[in-house]
């Protein structure tokens, strides 16, 4: 795993398998004004260390819902959720890192500040925090940019700082929601290659939530397929294209039948 | 678009063509010049009070008593309102109360002011201050809720703590809103001050005005008109150059 400074944090980790999340059984009911409403209905999802797992399905099914617990943002009503075999009862940077949608960087902060900011909540020296800084916004591309404010940047390098933030603590997973929402399709298809690379390069494990079918094909090593209404998972798919995924894929019958496959299930539910 | 000297320009045009209609009708006797003394007879005034110890004691008097005022409102109305607006329930029992307290003219209570603390700077600074506490309190509670919700969730993804989010999340993230406020505030804050001393007072520049008035010294009274306009604007202007500098982070 990349980075020195959380060496001796990984060796006081008893499990080997940092970065797994198991959802067990998982079940949240929302009570608004009275009426009941079912967000989640009996989830279950094993995700092993390293892997690259997409949430895709249509609005409401609870795939944002599911991932802010995760993020230990949320509670379940019924089940379980365990990352490195631990519930999740509070948010825990050292385990999880999260990426928001657009606009989530702080705008009074320089990019360089924003990326040291869940360190400096937790009192890490001057220095050290600026180091690692550079050392993220680096891994991202963002070398030299780090004393811009966010307003002097454009969508597809906010969300680079962004991902540079939500590793800067090297937790074994991070987790993304639909973070490339809101960037323009070419600079979206960049972003995608970046963040594989990215990953290949810190081994991390990634649960990505979005709406689009191609991007969640593009990035996943599983696709889990989510529907409405109550939300629960009906369809698990491996995806089994060669790594690195080249933009050539796109066009390619395995590709396609896979993008069809879990077209059905959206469309079933819509 | 014209530049931005034009529009300075076309600005004090404006305030110039002012001050020559105030010289030409008090000149002209258009305008009874015992009511409107010209515009260089007051600044000549101006210049005059200005020399005078009474005068510049005067203003040090008030000065003390509007910033006194205004260091104890600010800081007490902002810790309120933020916990106002962080706590949900503490919020729908005060904020109608508040409005209500709001509308009323804070004025009439300055009897009861004078009754309690005496003729004297403690009545002053507290009426000053109540005068400006409502307004604080209230856009307190607007720059809280102008927060973005999202900044809060990465706060706490990021394990921040109450008080963390408090420095590091609301303080910048309200300051844009929060400047305007201290700007209102303040106009709120120098009318108390200004009117309790008219009202009822032994020194500060107010007293001193209500006193000219009195006596029919209306170039003296003008005077002192400008010298406050002077001083507030001067003020407003100072923090309106601040907001200007963090404008980029309000959306």
């Amino acid at each position: 795993m990349g980075g020195n400074a959380m060496q001796p944090l990984a060796n006081v980790t008893p499990l080997k398998r940092a970065g797994s999340i198991q959802i067990q059984n998982v079940g949240q009911v929302f009570r608004t004004s009275g009426a009941e409403v079912v967000a989640l209905s009996d989830v279950s999802l094993d995700i092993k260390p390293g892997h690259f797992v997409v949430l895709v399905g249509p609005s409401g099914c609870g795939k944002s819902t599911l991932l802010m617990m995760l993020a230990g943002l949320r509670q379940q009503t019924s089940g379980t959720v365990l990352i490195n075999a631990a519930p999740i009862p509070a948010p825990d940077p050292n385990r999880v890192g999260v990426v928001f949608q657009e606009a989530s960087l702080f705008p009074w902060l320089t990019a360089e500040e924003n990326v040291e900011f869940p360190l400096a909540l937790r009192g890490v020296a001057k220095s050290e925090r600026r180091a690692k800084a550079e050392e993220m916004l680096k891994l991202v591309g963002l070398e030299g940019f780090g004393r811009r404010h966010p307003h002097e940047l454009s969508g597809g390098m906010k969300q680079r700082v962004s991902i540079a933030r939500g590793l800067v603590q090297d937790p074994p997973v991070l987790l993304m929601d639909e973070p490339f929402a809101a960037l323009d399709e070419q600079t979206r298809m960049t972003m995608g290659d970046e963040l594989l690379r990215i990953w290949a390069a810190t081994g991390k494990t990634v649960v990505f939530v979005t709406h689009s079918l191609t991007e969640a094909v593009y990035l996943a090593d599983e696709v889990a397929v989510m529907s409405a209404r109550p939300g629960r998972i009906v369809d698990l798919l491996q995806v089994q294209l060669p790594r690195p995924r080249t933009y050539e894929m796109l066009s390619g019958d395995a590709f396609g039948s896979l993008r069809d496959r879990i077209w059905r299930h959206i469309r079933k539910s819509a | 678009m014209p530049g931005r000297l034009a529009l300075a320009l076309s600005r004090i045009a404006i305030i110039v063509a002012i001050f020559m209609l105030w010289e030409v009708l008090s000149r002209t006797g258009l305008v009874n010049p015992r009511l409107l003394p010209s515009a260089s007879d007051t600044l000549a005034t101006l210049a005059d009070l200005l020399k005078r110890a009474s005068v510049r004691n005067d203003l040090a008097v008030t000065a003390t008593e509007v910033l006194a005022a205004f260091v104890l409102a600010v800081p007490f109305g902002c810790l309120l309102g933020y916990l106002i607006a962080e706590y949900r329930y503490f919020a729908e029992v005060m904020k109608p109360l508040l409005f209500f307290a709001f509308s009323i003219p804070k004025s009439i209570f300055l009897p009861m002011f004078i009754l309690v603390f005496g003729v004297g700077f403690a009545e002053k600074v507290g009426f000053g201050f109540f005068s400006t506490i409502f307004i604080v309190i209230m856009s307190t509670t607007t720059a809280v809720e102008s927060v973005k919700m999202e900044y809060l969730t990465v706060a706490r993804s990021y394990g921040a703590t109450r008080t963390q989010t408090a420095l590091r999340v609301y303080l910048p993230g309200m300051l844009p809103v929060l400047l305007e406020a201290l700007r209102i505030s303040m106009i709120f804050n120098l009318t108390g001050v200004i009117l309790a001393e008219m009202y009822a007072s032994r020194d500060g520049i107010g007293h001193q005005i209500a006193t000219w008035g009195e006596n029919f010294q209306m170039k003296q009274l003008l005077a002192g008109v400008v010298m406050i306009a002077v001083v507030a604007m001067a003020f407003n202007e100072l923090v309106r150059w601040v907001e200007t500098r963090c404008s980029h982070w309000r959306t």
